[in-house]
């Protein structure tokens, strides 16, 4: 089996996964019991705390463990609810982990305005500006989209948030192990990232919250994660999130290179071979190793059958969208036609893959393709 | 590598006993979930549906691909399905549904997938013989679905495979319990496929067509009720007419004899055996052939008005390309217009039409 599909999840680490195996045979006791099994799991939390602090540059305290980017937006979102501004700006191409959120809690009386994005998938700053209302209490805007890989102009954007003093948001899922990310660098108030995107466990994801940004928790029970986020700590997860963090921050440019290594191999190709093929999203301000690329004439779920067949797995639009051949909304914003839409797939390479496995992936693209 | 068949699977146990059946034959078996039907209507069972045939397909280890005809379910089924109810028709979508998207968008999938023949989970049969296609009823006399497949033609059974129609009901479960497949013991589906059960159907039809209440009267002329919308009512309906004692001269219940659609009057009859609930003829139109159209009146024909009636012997008294006339030996209980009339030779169904109107 070859996998291109790292934006939708990776592998674990086999050094998380040794890490998780070691907790969770050692360690069960409850973090918020005083006697020392709790005392032992609670110091492990907060150590993994540490680790991930560090690496994006904050203070332990502005980690928050959820469990998933998901709900990581999730309680960003809903915490709205209980504020005097409702008004969000969001993108029109975010994931649906935002826009369906959104939509959810308009009966809360929250509305808002989705900005358009360019052909690359780029929300434009001044047109942010232009859209900022009195009532405005938070801009969510991603950093890097799932499925062309285009990263933000985010530091304008936050700028322009700073300037209006509205919160800033932004679904940062794609972005860590693939570009450097320091909060000292990136202002914004909250960050959205999970585990399973950088060869970290599932079911495990965090929030970081700047340390004087607001917070109204939507699980509420026993108090855990300072008040932010009840429900006992799933002890393991958290510990294989640290460690994934902690390897993708101590690996980060051998895994960027390695990733554009295969990205411009690929590439260079198929282009190699047909002038036909289309390249999605922007050009140079992307992350590595993500590619979207147009097969004109090609049906994408015929194509991703026949790869799938001989045990290549690659994706058409994003994850959740598979299973159907609706045109991707996010191709679709980005002013894509119909036809190259439906003829497009997403190629993520990771750290599993090597120069021959694009090989192989482009013969057999060539092969089912005719371009 | 053997051929590609591609089988149409639902999750309910007839086509995962047809896949299974299929993989034991040796052919590479592929399986394809079809969803048709969007939106979140609670009744509607397909994400449930789609976890059982990934369970299946996972035990037997077959690969699963799901694919979307909810725009060819809604361009070319439901738009007809309603237009039908609107004008106080009872119209059959599992027959258009075949036609249109099991039969046509899913068959032409399946090819551009790579499939030399399609596989579904029917109880019926194709018989080929001296280059021609026959369809079969299916060995399972109860469960004989061959009424739903009239609208096929020589394309479509060239082209497809029943591997359960010879087969009956119980055995099929049967193999299912002894290949350990979790749906074995699945219930039937019943009722139409994006609406679910009867109990639903008034709530759903309201959304899309807008209600028109009139009055009931007995064939009589005497009003002794209202109806809600003559769409909610069908030919020989008895329940839901809400007609208490004191309109009719004994206790025996009603049941709905006619529509007037002109003036929007529901008719009743009270007795089953009233004569009005009984007609000897019918008219029908769009009309299709299995096999090359007959040039002369058939011999020895007979025809269901209805899923699951016995043949009724009958005579087709006049018959041009579109439309026929139908005499039966017998008397029909609730002829209903929208219904397709599927006519049989024994054992071989030789095609149908739609039930305009009946005399």
């Amino acid at each position: 089996m070859l996998y291109f599909d790292h934006s939708a999840t990776t592998p674990i680490h086999p050094i998380v996964l040794d890490k998780m195996n070691s907790i969770s045979q050692n360690h069960f006791g409850n973090p918020s019991s005083i006697h020392a099994s709790g005392r032992k799991s609670k110091s492990i939390i907060e150590n993994a705390r540490r680790i991930i602090a560090e690496s994006i540059q904050a203070s332990p305290n502005e980690i928050i463990f959820t469990g998933s980017g998901t709900e990581a937006n999730n309680s960003v979102l809903w915490s709205l609810i209980y504020e005097k501004n409702k008004h969000v700006i969001t993108s029109s191409i975010e994931h649906p982990a935002i826009l369906k959120v959104l939509d959810s809690i308009e009966p809360f009386g929250i509305t808002y305005t989705k900005l358009p994005v360019n052909k690359f998938g780029e929300v434009n700053p001044k047109a942010l500006e232009e859209v900022i209302k009195d009532d405005t209490g938070l801009i969510s805007i991603m950093m890097v989209n799932n499925e062309v890989g285009t990263i933000n102009p985010i530091n304008e954007l936050i700028n322009i948030a700073e300037k209006k003093n509205i919160p800033f948001h932004s679904d940062a899922v794609q972005a860590l192990g693939k570009t450097p990310l320091s909060v000292k660098d990136i202002r914004a108030d909250y960050l959205s990232f999970s585990s399973h995107k950088f060869y970290g466990p599932k079911g495990v994801g965090f929030l970081y919250k700047k340390k004087k940004s607001k917070l109204n928790p939507i699980i509420i029970g026993g108090g855990q994660e300072s008040q932010f986020r009840a429900g006992t700590e799933n002890i393991s997860g958290i510990v294989g999130l640290s460690e994934a963090v902690r390897l993708s921050a101590q690996n980060l440019d051998k895994r960027i290179l390695h990733l554009k290594k295969l990205e411009s191999e690929f590439k260079s190709k198929l282009s190699h071979y047909s002038s036909n093929i289309v390249f999605n999203g922007h050009p140079k301000k992307h992350v590595p190793g993500v590619v979207s690329t147009s097969f004109p004439g090609k049906r994408s779920d015929i194509l991703l059958a026949e790869l799938d067949r001989e045990g290549i797995e690659v994706s058409s639009g994003s994850a959740c969208g598979s299973g159907s051949i609706k045109p991707s909304f996010v191709l679709e914003e980005m002013g894509i036609s119909e036809s190259q839409n439906t003829s497009t797939i997403r190629v993520s390479f990771g750290r599993g893959n090597t120069l021959e496995d694009v090989n192989v992936l482009v013969n057999a693209l060539l092969k089912y393709t005719n371009v | 590598m053997s051929d590609t068949v591609i089988v149409g699977m639902s999750g309910g146990v007839d086509s995962s006993v047809t896949a299974k059946i299929l993989k034991d034959l040796g052919y590479n078996v592929e399986c394809v979930f079809m969803k048709n039907w969007e939106g979140d209507d609670k009744n509607c069972n397909s994400e449930e549906d789609y976890k059982d045939a990934l369970s299946v397909c996972d035990h037997l280890d077959l690969p699963l691909r799901s694919v979307n005809f909810s725009n060819e379910y809604w361009d070319n089924v439901f738009k007809h399905f309603i237009d039908e109810y609107a004008r106080g028709r009872t119209p059959n979508p599992d027959v258009l549904c075949n036609r249109e998207v099991k039969f046509k968008a899913f068959l032409d999938y399946a090819f551009d997938l790579g499939a030399v023949k399609i596989a579904t989970g029917h109880y019926a049969q194709i018989n080929e013989s001296e280059d021609e296609f026959h369809l079969l009823k299916g060995l399972d006399k109860n469960k004989d679905q061959s009424y739903f497949l009239y609208l096929l033609g020589q394309n479509e059974l060239s082209k497809s495979l029943f591997p359960i129609g010879d087969i009956d009901k119980v055995k099929v479960r049967k193999i299912a319990e002894n290949s350990g497949l979790i749906n074995y013991a699945k219930k039937d589906s019943t009722g139409v496929c994006f609406i679910g059960e009867q109990q639903f159907f008034k709530e759903f039809l309201k959304k899309y067509i807008p209600v028109k209440p009139g009055l009931i009267q007995t064939i009589d002329g005497k009003i002794c009720g209202e109806h809600d919308g003559l769409m909610y009512y069908t030919m020989g309906q008895r329940k839901g007419l809400g007609i208490g004692g004191g309109h009719g001269f004994k206790e025996a219940p009603w049941f709905v004899a006619d529509k007037d659609l002109d003036n929007n009057i529901l008719i009743v009859a009270q007795g089953h055996d009233h004569p009005s609930l009984f007609h000897h003829g019918l008219e029908a139109d769009q009309i299709h052939w299995i096999n090359e159209a007959p040039t002369n009146s058939l011999e020895n024909i007979s025809a269901k008005i209805r899923y699951r009636q016995d043949d009724q012997s009958c005579r087709i008294t006049e018959l041009s390309k579109n439309n026929c006339k139908v005499i039966f030996n017998e008397p029909q209980f609730a002829i209903t217009p929208g219904q397709s009339v599927v006519f049989y030779i024994d054992n071989k169904c030789m095609g149908g039409a739609i039930i305009d109107k009946r005399f």
